[in-house]
């Protein structure tokens, strides 16, 4: 009855044909793409918000800043000592509240402007003066004013002696712009080109997806190693893992689950490199409001935290525990905690404690934990304390968890007993001390005020020497394990995992937490 | 013949003149839904190192403690002016998110919505035509399973067995990194914009990475079209106008292929229209799952940081596709079957 | 001329032939055969498979859904599948097999509710907006399509995001979540059905012999228009479920503490997928799929019996005896 075939059979045939022509062409890898030699791609999932200086109080924000910009003072890898980077020296005066910085000379930002004093005051005055909502201009907050003394010189005049002033310069609110390009009085949009002086100039930056830095020949200080740099932003970490193992990227740095790092650590062609921790894990007591207004109940839990679970079987050794605020590896710290508590929990000394005090078990206490902000491995990091603590008998604990815009305005004033996080500002003791158990500070709204915490860390802020100050800080770390307010438990490792033909990342993984990527390079 | 019909234009003016309603609603819940939440969106842009006394002075200053009708007023101000808002977080007008974002979106939901219907319609015809045949069990039950089965499942399915074991696809972004940091970006397409460069090796960088994500999308809608194009061949099958082809002596085969597929096509472009909605619901999930920087993902992360500004911008601009798709939908529709208009 | 039936049929049990209204709205399904019958029964087996799991789950579930340990031991963390652990461990240490079935309930617990809130306010709304009109129906059918323009997920995602703060259910957030979404669809159905039935002689008849409208309503239309909710509510719950697990997966709704929930296990289980550890995304992922599929094939063998368009009667064959036509004979 038909003459010839059906037209739509052959028009199937062919379609089908196509398709997996197509298909197969474009899915033929052979060898998936090379990242050229003279490109570093890193992965991380950190976010970015913007990046002019004085508008962010990010990590993520920081390493971009830090690669188009630089600071007066810095650190040499593997040490946290400042030393000069823009300023060739700084100098207090007998008073310690006022710092004179001599200035290098010779120095140019990428657009060929002169980098001079101008520029430093300038820097500083904008930061206050834009008073951005990141908050950024607390760490500023003992600055009084900034004046210059002809091109190469510049004295910051403070509202309170400080020692550590050189190392406020070396913090997120230490960059240097150009007076030439940057508003005075608000930030410069994203899609403006970002001048400084540092070692990477941002060619192009794509948010949410990717930053591209390129080399630049009048930079003063040595070039990069790779002349070509891009970050590129995950969202989950779970796809960097994968683009990690495909060779899309050379490296990733922060930050993947615990799961993920112990998978990559058996994973032949990465190398999985660790350094020094200096971000610590620590809960919060309301000390005014039942249940934990009372020490016993916060000796109690001191005495029942369960450090090693938890660095172990949640972090896999990704984490070491922790026994005082500051962490280990920072000069001045001391096992504060083991000393007080003993290194293991302890139901019997925490029964003991609770019963010497007459308090009625189980203790009732609520504590709260957020999902996403300091990773995902938060919810076992509590439920593994949430165990300690029942399994006792001495405790009944209720979880509860806010998301972390929530979370973080809140904290102290309605949150009985809270999860936080903190790295350092700068890497000293005193970055981990004042604002956590100073009266004034209130950063945690948990309302701790003794007056000989604040007597000590007063005496450490005036202390001219370095030995002096650091005495200070281990009386105040002894007084925080005796009041407890604070529970540390643990510090993480500086990690990353990268391709074998990335060098130079142990050399930069120390205390300050700064990935240099100048000082990396590829086989 | 019916005598007085509506005229196609004033159907269309008459729908046009139906849009704006719409879109106010629309605009209005989304504003309500935003302001009805607790919390202020000035804490997401803390790293946690300020007090919570300096928030609530800082919300004060932005203005989120002006009279709710104030705000409203404000807002319906600026979207009629095309500012949809500047995000909190990080700083970006809405509007160029949704330019460069909502640009890869696009480019994921074309790619799928092409993939649903190489394989949906050909399934829903054959599966019609045959019906109750194996060949119809076989292809209802593929179009249902699929469509069981979340995005998010089947994309890390495909991640696994055409990344991690076969190692033939990327499984992650719109283009590799290399690619995505040297391509110029003219419309953000970066299909279309590594043609305009000729640009062959970013072209297939990024086809490659577009295969895994499209195909997971478009595969769930593909069941969609599947059984709505097998059940319009059904029911054209049984119309009076095919009896009559068939008494007239026309072959099966041309009956079946000219009268009853034509007819049976016709609704699809309907459900394309509705479609939309779903596929950029499934593009959110897909974008998440496959870290692709569209405007779903975006939004939620937006949503995790609590940027309302952001999520507000984000959600009109997705009513608002819809709507203008639906009403362009609509016109095609009454164009093609003048049925549509005699409501 | 006289008609035999066929050999081999039965005639129909009493009940099914004759008046009764059960009888009549379940010959259909009685009639159905075919893939449709393959359908009906196959999604009627798999949904009542997870129906018995969420009822049946404290006494079916080998252990609690957050419980790490029995007595004094630790249940490890990621175990493969073993003996005593049928579906291994996740990375909380819970037991996958746990997760699912007590998942099983959180899953039809929520669409329950959310059906149930759905129905309860979209029936009505949709019944008066359709049969009285006017300004109501109006207002109500621009507010339900422009809700419509917001896609669900979307939709879903927002409300979800901005109830998880103030109500402390996750259950109870998800399910209004999901509620919202469906509202406008039943809505729509149920209003443009009644607008048409409306039209029906035998209702202008009941309006002429001077029924009151509320009577109207109830007695002819409703019961006329009532017939399309259950394949509806059906195909509902499963795009329900997908959409509850899509939730779960992005983060919102049930949270783990309070039940568990397969798209939040999925979640969790990416990373593991990456590490080589399958068990536990496949078994959720797994479970999501197969209930879906069970509740649209419920759904479609529904639609395909009760449906007019799609029915196909069961055709009795019939055998006609031979006969000479004659002109002005019978």
């Amino acid at each position: 009855m038909g003459q010839g075939k059906p037209g739509w059979r052959v028009a199937a045939a062919t379609l089908v044909l196509v398709a997996v022509a197509g298909f197969g062409g474009v899915a033929r890898a052979g060898t998936d793409p090379q990242t050229p030699a003279n490109t570093l791609i890193d992965g991380t999932t950190d976010t970015v918000t913007n990046i002019d200086p004085s508008g962010n109080y990010n990590y993520g924000t920081d390493t971009v800043d830090r690669e188009i910009f630089q600071h007066l003072l810095g650190y040499k890898p593997g040490s946290t000592v400042p030393s000069p980077v823009l300023a060739t020296g700084c100098k207090a005066d007998a008073t310690v509240t006022e710092w004179t910085c001599t200035l290098r000379q010779g120095v140019t930002f990428q657009n060929g402007d002169k980098f001079t004093s101008t520029d430093v005051a300038f820097s500083f005055e904008r930061l206050i003066k834009i008073h951005d909502p990141s908050g950024i201009w607390s760490l500023l907050s003992n600055l009084k004013s900034v004046t210059t003394k002809g091109p190469y010189s510049v004295t910051f005049h403070l509202k309170q002696p400080q020692s550590t002033w050189e190392y406020i310069l070396t913090t997120i609110a230490g960059y240097i712009v150009d007076h030439r390009v940057y508003p005075a009085d608000r930030l410069l949009p994203d899609s403006s080109t970002q001048i400084g002086t540092g070692p990477y100039r941002l060619v192009k930056y794509a948010p949410g997806q990717d930053a591209v830095f390129k080399a630049w020949k009048g930079f003063w200080g040595t070039q990069p190693k790779v002349p070509n740099l891009i970050i590129t932003y995950f969202s989950k970490s779970s796809t960097m893992k994968l683009a990690l193992q495909r060779g899309e990227i050379d490296m990733a740095f922060r930050d993947f689950t615990p799961t993920e790092y112990a998978s990559l650590a058996k994973t032949k062609d990465l190398r999985v490199l660790k350094g020094p921790g200096v971000a610590i894990r620590y809960l919060v007591f309301n000390v005014t409001r039942p249940p934990a207004n009372s020490l016993a109940v916060r000796q109690a839990i001191a005495y029942l935290m369960p450090r090693e679970t938890i660095a172990n079987r949640i972090y896999h050794g990704n984490v070491t525990p922790l026994y005082s605020m500051v962490p280990a590896g920072m000069p001045g710290h001391i096992d504060a905690f083991t000393t007080v508590y003993g290194k293991t929990p302890s139901v019997a000394k925490a029964k003991a404690v609770l019963e010497k005090a007459n308090v009625k078990t189980p203790v009732a206490i609520t504590l709260w934990w957020t999902p996403t902000h300091y990773g995902e491995a938060s919810a076992e990091e509590y439920t593994e304390i949430e165990r300690a603590l029942d399994a006792s008998g001495l405790f009944q604990v209720t979880l509860k968890s806010a998301e972390w815009a929530t979370y973080a305005k809140t904290l102290g004033a309605q949150y009985d007993a809270f999860q936080l996080g903190w790295f350092p500002d700068y890497p000293d003791a005193e970055d981990y001390l004042v604002p956590f158990y100073g009266t004034k500070s209130d950063f945690l709204s948990n309302g701790y005020s003794n007056p000989k915490m604040d007597a000590i860390l007063g005496h450490e802020k005036a202390a001219t020497s370095t030995g002096e100050r650091m005495k200070y800080v281990r009386e105040a770390e002894t007084l925080a394990a005796e009041d407890v307010p604070i529970i540390p438990y643990w510090q993480g490792a500086m990690i990353a995992v990268a391709r074998p033909d990335v060098h130079g990342i142990q050399g930069t993984l120390d205390p300050t937490f700064i990935m240099r990527f100048w000082l990396l390079s590829k086989s | 013949m019916p005598g007085a019909g509506i005229s196609l234009k004033s159907y269309l003016l008459a729908r046009v003149a139906l849009v704006v309603p719409t879109v106010l609603i629309l605009l209005t819940l989304v504003f309500v839904l935003m302001r009805v939440a607790p919390g202020n969106p000035v804490s997401a842009a803390l790293g946690g190192h300020v007090p919570p006394a300096v928030i609530k002075q800082i919300a004060r200053q932005l203005g989120y403690d002006r009279p709710l009708y104030v705000q409203y007023g404000v807002y319906l101000w600026h979207i009629v002016h095309g500012n949809f808002g500047i995000t909190i977080t990080d700083r970006r007008h809405v509007t160029r998110i949704i330019a460069v974002n909502g640009a890869a979106t696009l480019e994921l939901t074309v790619a799928a919505m092409l993939v649903a219907l190489v394989v949906g319609i050909p399934g829903g015809l054959l599966t019609g035509r045959f019906r109750d045949r194996p060949i119809d069990a076989v292809g209802r039950l593929f179009g249902i399973v699929l469509y069981a089965t979340p995005v998010f499942v089947l994309g890390l399915l495909a991640q696994i067995v055409f990344g991690s074991v076969l190692h033939w696809l990327p499984i992650s972004g719109q283009a590799s990194p290399l690619t995505e940091a040297t391509l110029q970006a003219h419309t953000n397409i970066l299909v279309i914009d590594a043609i305009i460069d000729r640009n062959w090796p970013a072209l297939r960088d990024v086809l490659r990475h577009l295969v895994l994500p499209a195909a997971t999308l478009g595969l769930v809608f593909a069941g969609v079209f599947l059984r709505l194009v097998r059940v319009n061949v059904i029911r054209t099958l049984k119309d009076d106008y095919i009896e009559a082809a068939r008494a007239r002596g026309v072959r099966e085969r041309a009956v079946v292929y000219r009268h009853a597929f034509r007819n049976a096509l016709v609704p699809v472009v309907t459900v394309i229209g509705l479609e939309i909605a779903l596929l950029l619901s499934g593009a959110v999930l897909t974008e998440t799952t496959f870290n692709w920087p569209g405007i779903g993902h975006e939004l939620y992360i937006y949503l995790e940081n609590r940027d309302y500004a952001a999520v507000q911008g984000i959600v009109i601009a997705f009513g608002l596709v819809v709507v203008f798709a639906s009403l362009l939908i609509d016109f095609v529709n009454a164009f093609i079957d003048p049925r549509v208009r005699y409501q | 001329m006289s008609v035999a039936l066929g050999s081999g049929r039965q005639p129909r049990p009493r009940w099914l032939r004759g008046g009764t209204a059960i009888g009549r709205a379940l010959r259909p399904i009685a009639e159905a055969h075919g893939f449709a019958r393959a359908m009906l029964w196959s999604g009627a087996a798999l949904t009542a498979f997870f129906v018995v799991l969420a009822i049946f789950a404290p006494w079916l579930s080998p252990y609690g859904f957050d419980q790490y340990r029995s007595g004094k031991e630790l249940f490890p963390q990621l175990a493969p599948p073993s003996a005593r652990h049928l579906l291994g461990t996740n990375v909380q240490s819970t037991d996958v097999l746990a997760q699912v079935i007590w998942g099983a309930r959180t899953e039809l617990m929520v669409v329950a509710l959310a059906l149930l809130f759905a129905l309860s306010l979209g029936v009505p709304l949709g019944l008066f907006a359709g049969y009285f009109g006017g300004i109501f129906d109006r207002v109500l059918v621009l507010l339900m399509d422009a809700m419509f323009a917001i896609p669900s997920l979307l939709l879903a995602l927002v409300i979800a995001f901005l109830l998880g703060s103030s109500i402390a259910s996750g259950v109870l957030v998800a399910s209004l979540a999901i509620t919202i979404i469906y509202v406008p669809q039943y809505f729509r159905v149920l209003r443009n059905h009644v607008a048409s039935v409306r039209e029906e002689p035998y209702v202008e008849a009941a309006r002429a012999l001077g029924a009151r409208p509320l009577t109207i309503l109830i007695r002819y239309i409703f019961f006329n228009v009532i017939q399309t909710v259950p394949v509806l509510a059906t195909l509902n719950a499963a795009d329900a479920i997908l959409t509850l697990t899509g939730l779960g997966f992005l983060g919102y709704g049930v949270q783990p503490t309070q039940g568990a929930e397969w798209g939040y296990d999925i979640s969790r289980a990416v990373a593991d997928v990456a590490s080589g550890i399958w068990w536990t995304a496949l078994f959720p992922g797994l479970a999501i799929v197969l209930l879906v599929t069970g509740l649209t094939l419920l759904g479609e063998g529904l639609n395909e019996t009760i449906n007019p368009v799609l029915r196909q009667r069961a055709t009795a064959k019939v055998e006609f005896e031979a006969t000479t036509l004659e002109p002005g004979g019978p």
